[in-house]
């Protein structure tokens, strides 16, 4: 696919041999640079998802000396319960994305179309929001799952301790109030005249144009969620309901080397398949839709 | 008018939600559930399927207790998470150091009546029982395992090393010899010693430190005294940073906890270490050890009038939050599967043989809980059960009894061990580590810790 | 419903001033505010809850001494003068000031210079992006996990033993005061430059052509296009992820937590993992006064760092 814009190198330099040979070359060096680097510890990790523990152990870089040991999936899977944890990892992601999507829409939409008059309030306050770091909430949010205020029942080991907070999301609310900033207004305005209402525009109009950042928002938050370690190490203290990011580091002095690292390769193919498959919003999103410009 | 409507809606279902709760509490049906502590998370299927058997047992036996297992494993970090949000099972277990504190705290329930009326109470070993009492003299634990701390050693390894694996070191001078020999020989580290930032380094460092004749404290609660610089800590530093840099014969992983550890060990990567004498049931359990890789042999103790050997425990204790018949059914639960299998013949065989049935570990030596005769008796009970190699346990089991068994440091112990953990861990990974002053340093904190009443 | 439209008819006619003082409760409904206030009560809701709610909390635990059995009691700065006397403080703050710096160092050219390469590709892009972003969407728990086998000690680590190939090592890696934070971020250079050089990118493709070509006919060569144009185009993005990043790095916590519990011997014991060890180390409760007061005043920190930042490079960037 050429490019017909001049970026940093002219179409006249790339005719000239040295160019070509000293960029090239470069870039040649990057990829192979960044498939060793990039891909080549998930690759260890595959091989040795399927290699037998003694053979990881003493010759790591070693390439199935005695054979394969595919049991280690179906350990990992069944002793190990991974399958237990990878399901708890589906389950929070989920609610997780939907608390995300709806406050995050809803938000945006009233911030952003509604627009009352305490629109721009609220926006500022997103944004100082924005700006505070995690670390401020940990302990008092902790505290406030332990005790909640006015409900006498902690809500440690359930999941609503996660998907409630993961709400909270400043920066979604902010894209995507931004995104609706960016929709035609005569829209608006042709479906206020043919009598909708708020939440008729709301369904009818403006959810179904905004797939694009939805999409985006949903793949934040569903890999946010699968990466999230801290907030369900300390809310979730029963193991049958933690995810995988928990489970894994606790189990480690259980599980023989090969079994584990099995564990862990099963841990990864939601997120890497994911990604293969949503490339496109995730490198969009990623690039912050060019919204920081120079 | 829309919001008066979500307004009383809002209003009835939590009115709804208040009074099923209020309902739920204030039960008083015939029949009681009691959640308890079974098996560390990862335990193997036949140990879960073991402890599921005695549940039925305990169940069919007392028709009107239901039983709820949770799985449960007492780490420093996660307990004070469990403790803060109320989510602890009703029995749920703590380590003789922190059981007074907590009681004193209010955080364990009063059992005192239930305990004094079984029929063995008055058969207790006073220290150990202590070891459950708070200072307003309430029973708020039951001792359900006092372990010492002892040197595990890989039989095979020696062998391949030219040592006797039935004379294991019994000296620190002779532990040293040996783990040399053992890394020469085959590679492996000889010794290896705790070293995690999880309390654990301190407890271990500590134990050595015992057994040269040294004490960390002096004095009891928070007017006690820290030591924790004295001329034996020194030394027991020395011996370390000895066989780390001079005879390399540590490996070279320095991170190791109770759990890592122990599976280096069973994987057969690891000639010596010191840990509880009870370990072997983990070393089943988590790790499926050889059995026939594994010797115990006591601490060795320096000539020294104050050494000794560093004893723990485990003690069961109930949530402040239960009502009087969830004590009764949890002091029910902790006398048939903690306490009778020590005192009662019938309880001991059947409690091994369903141990047994399931594969898991029978005989592993521990320190008596009432007093040695009665110990000697519960081990030729269940004598037929024994599946643990005891014979290659002898050095310990003959060996112990003659040795001096002396408690944990008793204020802030917890806070003790986290301050000499980076000592320890600052003499395995830095050759020139300036010991003195980071024992100085060391020795400020707990005795902050101490005095604050930690 | 007409409602709207009959106000704004209104106030078109009438004045604005006329529309404003006849704001009652009920038109305000009528407008359509209850339904606004609706679509907003999801947002102020969990916001409220969950973001603004412990915000204040923070506030108020950090003067006081709560330990979940009795009520709290307030204690003043007792809690700041604790922390500040804290002999690990000091420890901690200088390894975070070291892994930030590490981080910049090591972590920060080396995205932009990569997009820069890879902007210029000309065949098959998407391959080098996806790359680029794989590390990133593995979970940061696997990606410690995976990189503590490689970094094992012993001369049959997975990184020793490639050493061992061109007879270097072997390492201790993170079994060693020296080595410990170094490995700590390579590791997490790993696992998050792919997201910079994505940003990167797309900051690049908004690079005005004309100044390229307005350059190449001033003679300019690859390099001095990239220091004159590419760079000075590129201010903006740059002194956000460099603050972004600052910010980032400050609060580390997943990477000292689990390769090495911030040891050996304190040596990669952050600010984040010393306030962790406030609140939840201790097996007996937490000190959630201390917690408390040290997130206040590494969030103040970072506010002011901000601040400062924002004005020194305010200059630069327009």
């Amino acid at each position: 696919m050429a490019e017909e814009r001049t970026t940093l190198i002219s179409r006249a330099e790339w005719r000239k041999p040295w160019v070509r040979i000293g960029v090239g070359g470069t870039q040649a060096l990057l990829l192979v640079g960044l498939v060793v680097i990039g891909l080549g510890p998930i690759l260890w990790l595959a091989k040795a998802a399927i290699t037998p523990t003694n053979d990881t152990i003493t010759h790591p870089m070693g390439f199935f000396e005695h054979g394969t040991a595919w049991s280690n999936l179906r350990e990992a899977w069944v002793n190990v319960d991974v399958g237990r944890y990878f399901w708890n990892t589906i389950e929070i992601a989920i609610g997780s994305w939907f608390t995300q999507i709806v406050v995050a829409t809803t938000g945006g939409y009233a911030l952003s179309v509604l627009r009352p008059k305490y629109a721009r309030f609220l926006t500022g306050l997103l944004l100082t929001t924005l700006f505070v770091p995690a670390v401020v909430l940990l302990v008092p949010l902790y505290i406030e799952v332990v005790r909640p205020p006015l409900i006498h029942h902690s809500f440690i080991d359930s999941y609503w301790a996660i998907w409630l907070p993961a709400g909270a999301s400043a920066f979604n609310v902010v894209i995507v109030k931004r995104f609706f900033d960016n929709l035609p207004r005569e829209i608006f305005e042709a479906a206020r005249i043919d009598g909708a209402g708020p939440f008729r525009l709301f369904t009818k109009i403006v959810l179904p144009l905004s797939k694009p950042i939805l999409g985006v928002v949903s793949v934040f938050a569903v890999l946010a969620s699968w990466k999230d370690f801290l907030w369900p190490l300390l809310v979730l203290t029963d193991p049958n309901k933690q995810p995988l990011s928990v489970r894994l580091p606790t189990i480690q002095s259980q599980t023989e080397l090969g079994v584990f690292l099995a564990a862990m390769f099963i841990a990864c193919l939601v997120p890497i398949a994911g990604f293969l498959i949503f490339q496109r919003s995730f490198l969009r999103g990623s690039g912050l839709g060019g919204a920081i410009k120079g | 008018m829309k919001s008066i409507r979500i307004a009383t809606a809002v209003v009835v279902v939590g009115l709804v939600a208040v009074c099923a709760t209020a309902a739920a509490i204030g039960s008083t049906t015939k029949s009681v559930t009691i959640s308890v502590a079974s098996l560390i998370p990862g335990s193997t299927p036949a140990a879960i399927q073991q402890f599921n058997a005695q549940v039925a047992e305990f169940e069919k036996a007392n028709p009107s207790i239901k039983i709820k297992p949770v799985e449960y494993q007492w780490t420093g970090p996660t307990f004070a998470a469990k403790l803060a949000a109320g989510t602890l099972p009703t029995v749920f277990e703590v380590p003789f150091t922190d059981a007074r504190s907590l009681g004193d705290n209010g955080q364990l329930a009063d059992i005192s009546s239930y305990v004094k009326a079984l029929p063995y109470f008055s058969k207790y070993n006073k220290a150990v029982l202590a070891e459950g009492t708070d200072s307003k003299g309430q029973i708020v634990a039951l001792p359900k395992g006092a372990y010492a701390q002892a040197l595990h050693y890989n039989r095979k390894l020696f062998s391949q090393a030219g040592l006797n694996p039935n004379k294991p070191p019994t000296t620190w001078a002779q532990v040293e010899t040996d783990a040399l020999a053992i890394s020469q020989k085959t590679g492996k580290p000889g010794y290896v010693q705790m070293a995690k930032d999880d309390n654990t380094a301190g407890w271990i460092l500590t134990t050595v430190v015992y057994s040269l004749g040294g004490r960390m404290e002096t004095g009891i609660g928070s007017k006690a005294k820290a030591t924790l610089d004295n001329p034996q800590t020194v030394a027991a530093l020395n011996l370390l940073h000895h066989m780390r840099w001079t005879d390399n014969s540590m490996g070279s992983n320095f991170d190791y906890g109770w759990s890592d550890i122990n599976q280096a060990f069973a994987a057969g990567n690891v000639g010596m270490y010191v840990s509880g004498s009870d370990v072997y049931t983990n070393l089943v359990q988590a790790s499926n050890i050889d059995p026939s890789i594994y010797g115990l042999a006591p601490l060795p103790l320096a000539k020294n009038k104050n050494a000794g050997v560093l004893g723990g425990g485990t003690l069961a204790a109930v949530k402040p939050s239960a009502n009087t018949a969830e004590r009764a059914a949890a002091v029910k639960w902790i006398d048939f599967f903690y306490e009778s299998p020590l005192i009662s013949k019938a309880q001991a065989i059947r409690n091994a043989q369903t141990l047994v049935a399931n594969k898991q570990p029978v005989g592993v030596p521990a320190l008596p809980l009432f007093n040695k005769a009665q110990y000697d008796l519960s081990q030729t009970w269940i004598k037929p059960y024994i599946n643990v190699p005891i014979a290659q346990m002898k050095p310990f089991t003959t060996g112990i009894f003659n040795q001096t068994v002396v408690p944990e440091p008793e204020a802030a112990t917890q806070s003790v061990y986290h301050s000499l953990d980076a000592v320890v861990e600052a003499v395995l990974t830095d050759k020139n580590a300036n010991v003195q002053s980071m024992l100085q340093q060391a020795n400020s904190t707990a005795q902050s810790a101490i005095s604050s009443g930690d | 419903m007409n409602a709207v439209s009959e106000i704004e008819v209104e106030g078109v006619a009438l004045g604005k001033d006329y529309r404003r003082a006849r704001r009652t409760p009920r038109t305000w409904a009528r407008s359509g505010g209850f339904s606004t206030l609706l679509f907003l009560l999801p947002m102020l809701f969990i916001f409220g809850a969950f973001s603004w709610y412990p915000i204040v909390r923070t506030v108020v635990m950090s003067l006081q001494h709560t330990n979940l059995v009795q009520p709290a009691t307030w204690v003043g700065f007792a809690n700041f003068s604790k922390v500040l006397h804290d002999p690990l403080l000091p420890i901690a703050v200088k390894n975070t000031g070291y892994f930030a710096l590490l981080a910049l160092i090591f972590g920060y050219p080396i995205p932009l210079i990569s997009a820069v390469l890879m902007s210029e590709v000309r065949h098959a892009r998407g391959w080098y992006s996806a790359l680029a972003y794989l590390p990133v969407v593995i979970p940061p728990v696997v990606a410690v996990l995976l990189w503590k086998t490689f970094y094992d000690g012993g001369s049959v680590g997975v990184f020793n033993t490639i050493f061992g190939w061109v007879h270097l090592g072997p390492y201790p890696w993170l079994q060693s005061q020296r080595t410990a934070m170094p490995s700590l971020v390579l590791e997490s250079t790993w696992a998050n430059a792919g997201g910079t050089v994505i940003i990167y990118l797309a900051a690049l493709t908004g690079v005005n052509s004309e100044l390229y070509e307005a350059a190449a006919v001033d003679g300019a060569g690859v390099f001095r296009k990239v220091w004159h144009v590419t760079l000075p185009q590129l201010r903006g993005v740059l002194l956000v992820t460099m603050i972004l990043q600052i910010i980032g790095t400050a609060q580390v916590f997943l990477e000292p937590y689990l390769f090495t519990s911030g040891g050996p011997a304190n040596s990669t014991l952050t600010v984040l993992l010393l306030i962790f060890d406030y609140a939840f180390g201790n097996s007996l409760g937490g000190d959630y006064g201390s917690a408390t007061a040290l997130s206040l005043m590494l969030a103040v920190f970072l506010a002011i760092f901000s601040l400062v930042y924002l004005r020194a490079t305010r200059s630069w960037s327009d």
